[in-house]
């Protein structure tokens, strides 16, 4: 990326307020051994439905109308295939044709193109279809150059639960665990649901404040059931909880891994010391006193748990 | 202590080939004897193998956990792991969770495994899944062959600076050996290119070659001592003709050690798909002549399995080829991957070649010690595989039923139908433990002698290789049984082995600028804490004169 990206475009996000580090440090200004003018030789795009603080450092702006993403994924995917293309379907995204057939003119003419895509193309309309079709865009476009994309990712340390989930659970959310092995099926074990639907009698909360970001039935189930949350601070979540325990801030006052947006990992060395235990003593403080109850499982008839 | 008697011992490195003898434990280590009050397992009926070494295989970072994100559908269907009091809950499968994966090896009696892919970059990642695979010792292979600072010193000539770089490297990783894969082509696919012929020079260079790479490297391994020789992936891997390009590159390494990764993959003859056949004899032929050389199978089994290696370009190809899911990672400077979900068909001809390459290579070479039981894990099978392969090997009568079913333009392709070799126990002991033992340099392992690891599996004897193979009546661990009768009885952590060759410290101020001129990350965060490798175990180099 830093040494190669000659096209970079951002979809769906605002990386200039929500990863401000991301265009000095890491995409766009940066010189690289291949680029050696840095951000005079990148040209970069930016595609949302609103104009943010993000389209400042953009060198072409696409507004697309809300909600329209797949639509404009799947018609640069058969401008790229050089096929038909329905004008009265270009109109209603929000673009012209025009706009559409340069972009994938600057795409095919890169020599390394890479797009982040954000929550605004992933959590809208159409969610994982639209994630599914601006990977599958990126995987088409290798036939003539170079392209990746990856995604922006939320706050915290995201990726780095995502990954150890993967090598545990073989799955990176919306993990079940209640037959005693992993089982995996968004919508119905995902956070979010289980909460909507009022499935879970506890909830213990670590790195995340759902009390401020979840639907409302959400947020009123955690506040009905015993709900844990360990944080530095107090968070809306702290307050409808019955319990909240205070925690070191990792990777100020607790030693850790931080995994950045691509995965690669990070170690965390503490600058302070902090009077509170941090969040890994906690967990294991409270699993050392849940080990000495019997094993629930020991007690469940065995035929149940070997459904596969 | 410990004491099994009555089994049939199989210990090549001894020249054990059978004997009936008793074999004693004590401190986790083979003993002459040991006292009355020693537990005493009767194995009567039953044969003794030191326990399993996999030379190649990979099982944690970056890649696998990729593979894992991206086959849902597979996890679904496979074989469940239930949390008990000695076991973590997992997922089996064509890419195990790291917890299955430590009890699936053991399950079959392997107890060490040398993961042969970690980016610098990532190598923490890669160590902290390799702590959360149990029971088995494990070591791992940085890669190497198209990390920009080493290529830019092998471009200039500066072959004492590059040494020293590939030492601090080595160390920097908590590696224990260097793994090249497709030199110079991963670089090249950076910009959507490949390097095929060892002569050309690589994309963005102005006369650095695929072959000046292999040669360099090699060089430095040897100069540097490492136990392990240089691991390598050769160019243009998959593609019908490359057996040439093989030649070539086992040419450009006379006078070094090396070893050859998953050559079935590199075996094949013929002009394009259509015209795919087996070259296997041409490169066994060289091989037997030439002692220098290891290798490991990479053979391929029929099923379902997903592709993972470093080699981009290679599966860019593949993923356009079967029109499946294909993911693509690049690790900044230094390597990439992709990764495509497949499935060997013994009704399509490329992939019966296949089949056949890596039972033929395994068949052909006639030194059991020079080449191991692989299948380069997860691409040409699954691991827990592996018996099934040794069936193969054992019984030519099962060979023609399997080829039964093949078409004759196949069979035309292949050598196997002429081959009538079958594997004894003892050579089995070879390529499974005894060989890829001494091709790692791991002294302590695949054998039985006084002082060893006590690694040891206990299958029992049974004219069904595969079942025989696939269910070991006991598995032992550094002294422990783990394993007992299909159950699992404890998950001891493993060791990881870790190199610490000799390097001049001035080499970090030549580093420092470069890497922080063409990384996104700081210089003090790029190397592994010893403290971050769970139950390190440093390893001596002897450093050539």
């Amino acid at each position: 990326m830093r040494n190669r990206a000659d096209l970079v475009i951002y979809w769906g996000g605002n990386p200039a307020e929500c990863h401000p580090r991301h265009f000095t440090k890491y995409a766009l200004m940066p010189k690289g051994k291949h680029l050696p003018r840095g951000r005079k030789d990148r040209t970069m795009v930016l595609v949302d439905i609103r104009e943010t603080k993000s389209v400042k450092a953009a060198d072409i702006f696409l507004q697309i109308r809300p909600g329209r993403d797949f639509e404009v994924l799947t018609i640069l995917r058969a401008i790229v295939k050089g096929q038909y293309v329905n004008p009265a379907m270009v109109a209603e995204t929000g673009l012209t044709i025009e706009q559409l057939r340069d972009l994938v003119d600057r795409m095919k003419r890169a020599r390394f193109g890479v797009m982040f895509f954000g929550m605004g193309l992933s959590m809208t309309r159409g969610k994982h279809m639209n994630s599914s079709a601006i990977l599958t865009l990126a995987a088409e476009l290798n036939a003539y150059t170079k392209f990746v994309a990856m995604p922006m990712r939320g706050h915290g340390n995201v990726t780095g639960a995502d990954v150890i989930m993967r090598w545990t659970t073989g799955y990176p959310f919306g993990i079940s665990f209640d037959r005693g092995y992993p089982r995996f099926n968004p919508g119905e074990f995902s956070t979010v649901d289980l909460l909507v639907r009022g499935d879970t009698d506890a909830a213990l909360i670590l790195g995340a404040d759902p009390g401020a970001t979840m639907p409302q039935p959400a947020i009123d189930h955690l506040a009905r059931i015993p709900t844990i949350v360990l944080d530095p601070k107090v968070t809306h979540t702290s307050r409808l909880a019955r319990v909240h325990i205070t925690t070191a801030v990792t990777g100020i006052s607790a030693p850790g891994t931080g995994y950045r947006m691509d995965e690669v990992p990070l170690p965390l060395r503490p600058a302070l010391k902090s009077p509170y235990p941090t969040d890994e003593e906690v967990v294991r403080r409270i699993h050392e006193l849940v080990r000495v109850k019997p094993d629930w499982l020991v007690h469940q008839p065995r035929t149940t748990q070997q459904v596969f | 202590m410990l004491r099994i008697t009555g089994g049939r011992v199989y210990d090549p490195a001894n020249g054990v080939d059978g004997q009936i003898r008793d074999v004693c434990i004590a401190d986790g280590r083979i003993a002459a004897a040991v006292g009355d009050g020693a537990r005493t397992l009767d194995a009567s009926g039953m044969v003794i193998f030191p326990g399993g070494v996999d030379v190649h295989t990979h099982v944690a970072g970056g890649a696998i956990n990729f593979a894992r994100a991206m086959t849902p559908e597979d996890h679904r269907r496979t074989v469940a792991f239930i949390r008990t009091q000695t076991q973590r809950s997992g997922l089996g499968g064509m890419a195990p969770t790291t917890f299955a994966t430590g009890y699936l090896y053991a399950g079959m009696g392997w107890t060490t495994l040398n993961e042969a892919a970690v980016p610098i970059l990532s190598a923490k990642h890669t160590h902290e899944e390799l702590r959360d695979v149990p029971i088995v010792d494990k070591s791992c292979c940085v890669l190497m062959a198209n990390n920009e600072i080493v290529l830019d010193l092998l471009e200039n000539g500066e072959l004492e600076r590059a040494k020293q770089v590939v030492a601090w490297q080595i160390w920097a990783s908590k590696a224990y050996g260097v793994k090249a894969v497709n030199p110079g082509g991963v670089a090249a696919w950076k910009w959507g290119k490949d390097a095929k012929q060892l002569s050309e020079t690589v994309e963005g260079y102005r006369k650095l070659t695929p072959g000046t790479i292999i040669t360099g490297l090699a060089q430095i391994i040897d100069e540097l001592g490492l136990p392990h020789p240089l691991h390598l992936h050769c160019n243009n891997l998959g593609a019908p003709g490359n057996y040439t390009t093989t030649l070539e590159s086992m040419k450009s390494l006379e006078g070094h050690r090396a070893h050859l990764a998953h050559l079935q993959y590199h075996a094949y003859g013929g002009d394009d798909w259509n015209t795919m056949r087996s070259e296997t004899e041409a490169i066994a032929d060289y091989f037997n002549a030439h002692s220098n050389l290891t290798a490991d199978a990479g053979a391929v089994l029929f099923g379902n399995t997903v592709t993972i290696t470093a080699d981009g370009p290679w599966q860019h190809l593949l993923y356009k080829l079967t029109g499946r899911k294909w993911g693509n990672l690049d690790v900044e400077n230094e390597t990439g991957c992709g990764i495509v979900p497949y499935t060997y068909r013994p009704s399509n001809i490329v992939n019966a070649v296949q089949w056949a390459s890596g039972l033929e290579l395994l068949l052909m070479i006639k030194d059991p010690w020079r080449v191991s039981l692989s299948t380069d894990h997860p691409n040409g099978a699954c691991f827990w595989r592996y018996p099934e392969i040794l069936q193969l090997l054992m019984s030519a009568d099962f060979r023609r039923d399997c080829m039964a079913k093949m078409s004759e333009e196949a069979k035309r392709r292949i050598r196997l139908p002429e081959l009538d070799r079958e594997y004894s126990l003892f050579e089995i002991a070879i390529i499974t433990s005894a060989g890829p033992a001494r091709a790692l340099g791991l002294s302590n392992k695949g054998h039985l002698g006084i002082g060893a690891d006590a690694d040891i599996a206990v299958y029992n004897q049974d004219q069904d290789i595969s079942r025989m193979f696939s269910h070991p009546r006991y598995v032992i661990k550094h002294g422990e049984i783990v394993i007992e009768e299909g159950e699992i009885r404890a998950t001891p952590l493993g060791r990881s082995y870790v190199i610490k060759p000799q390097y001049e410290s001035t080499i970090e101020e030549y580093l420092r600028p470069l890497f922080e001129d063409c990384y996104t990350m700081q210089f003090e965060n790029y190397p592994v804490e010893l403290e971050r490798v769970e139950h390190a175990e440093l390893r001596n180099c002897i450093p050539a004169e």
